[in-house]
């Protein structure tokens, strides 16, 4: 999806507000949708819709509210679509809700949560059949167009020649998994150097590295 | 109850969101806390612990004892470059994003430098919640295309010579950077190197430590 939030090599968002503060969390709020979103995440979803849910949010939106705001507004996206609440019920806390006389989740100490966090080291490879089709020192060039769903090769890495520098396994496939299908698919660390992407960098011995899956990238010479 | 994974409706969604939702982000959040405990999908003392974890126990600290350990013991620092979620894992920190965190080490001519253009992926359990500015329009925007401006807005200056490299997450792989150890650093104590690590040179955004 060519959306706002594809902000690579985009221009006039100025300067960096370089801030020294390491605090987590600067508004109460901002802790409370961290704790919610590691706390339950839309039954049944991705990974890759969730982020999709985001890029989809109206670009005035996406660019002017707060960080964790963004958050809260594509978890209301994800649980009305799913069916878990509606528009009309935001607001509205006697609003009878579906799962609502379910027993609620146990509250889980801090110790539990620091156990989950790392079971929560989800690994996304798989085994699969097929051999890589490309091999490390390989030069690919990625697709020219994108499409209306998400997928994560970004606008400024299309129909740009690069070099296989690492083959990282079969990994879900984005581009599916965005809609609810899993395949695994080849993920490869593809290089590219600095003044293939852009103009003003030619001479420059600066360089680019993207994680891309198979289906986005061509033998170079075919 | 679930997802079609239709992304038509949620754009839609998210219009009657834009004029539906309370004003302000406080009270949003608070709005879809209370309707996910109503729905009996969230415990609010569990979001309380996620807060404290992410507050107090999972942090930058946890990347830099990672560096510290790497600076001191040759070993541990060859297995982190080729397995890194093994060797934090020796640490006790494999957790939240980082099943396939990559290490990627600087040095006299290289130096790296990590970004997520397309959202704000981050290797949670070994750096925590990830900076505003890393997750901002103008960091996102530029780090790729003007690193080595982006590095002189954070006091840094990269040397012509050497080479910067950017990581850009886009799959579920993350980065951490190694950064250099600090001239005559070498004979300190692991805690005491620990403090010497900034987060900003685990991100990239900082480069020449200093012994303090």
């Amino acid at each position: 999806m060519d959306g706002i939030h594809d902000l690579g090599g985009k221009q006039g968002y100025g300067p960096v507000e370089v801030d020294a503060d390491e605090t987590p969390f600067h508004h109460d709020w901002e802790a409370r949708e961290w704790g919610l979103a590691q706390s339950a995440r839309t039954p049944g979803i991705t990974i890759d819709w969730w982020r999709h849910c985001r890029e989809l949010i109206a670009p005035e939106d996406y660019l002017g509210r707060p960080y964790f705001d963004s958050w809260a507004q594509t978890d209301f996206a994800t649980y009305i679509e799913a069916g878990w609440m509606t528009v009309e019920d935001i607001g509205r806390p006697d609003a009878v809700g579906v799962g609502a006389e379910d027993d609620p989740p146990p509250a889980l100490t801090l110790q539990q949560v620091l156990q989950e966090d790392h079971s929560h080291a989800c690994r996304f490879d798989a085994e699969i059949d097929a051999e890589p089709l490309f091999v490390v020192g390989q030069q690919v060039i990625t697709a020219s167009h994108g499409h209306a769903g998400h997928t994560r090769l970004p606008q400024y890495a299309r129909g740009r020649r690069g070099t296989i520098q690492a083959c990282n396994g079969a990994h879900v496939f984005p581009d599916l998994s965005a809609r609810g299908i899993e395949i695994h698919q080849y993920c490869y660390s593809v290089m590219f150097t600095a003044d293939e992407l852009w103009a003003e960098a030619s001479g420059s011995r600066d360089k680019v590295f993207l994680d891309l899956w198979e289906s986005y990238l061509s033998d170079d010479n075919e | 109850m679930s997802s079609k994974f239709d992304a038509g409706k949620v754009a839609e969604i998210h219009q009657h969101l834009h004029s539906h939702l309370p004003s302000e982000s406080a009270l949003r959040v608070k709005a879809l806390e209370t309707l996910l405990v109503d729905r009996g999908l969230v415990n609010p003392q569990t979001i309380d612990a996620w807060v404290e974890a992410y507050t107090d126990q999972i942090g930058p600290k946890r990347g830099a004892r990672v560096v510290a350990r790497a600076w001191m013991d040759a070993e541990y620092k060859k297995r982190l470059l080729q397995d890194a979620p093994a060797a934090i894992d020796e640490l006790g920190y494999l957790g939240k994003a980082t099943a396939h965190l990559k290490v990627v080490e600087n040095t006299d001519q290289v130096h790296n430098l990590v970004v997520c253009t397309l959202c704000s992926c981050y290797p949670f359990s070994i750096l925590g919640v990830a900076p505003a500015w890393y997750k901002a329009a103008a960091y996102r925007s530029r780090a790729v295309r003007d690193p080595r401006g982006v590095l002189a807005e954070f006091g840094v200056t990269i040397d012509d010579d050497i080479e910067v490299r950017v990581w850009d997450s886009t799959a579920e792989l993350r980065y951490l950077v190694l950064p250099q150890c600090p001239p005559g650093a070498e004979d300190l104590s692991e805690d005491a190197l620990t403090e010497l690590v900034s987060r900003n040179s685990m991100i990239g955004t900082d480069r020449n430590l200093v012994k303090s």
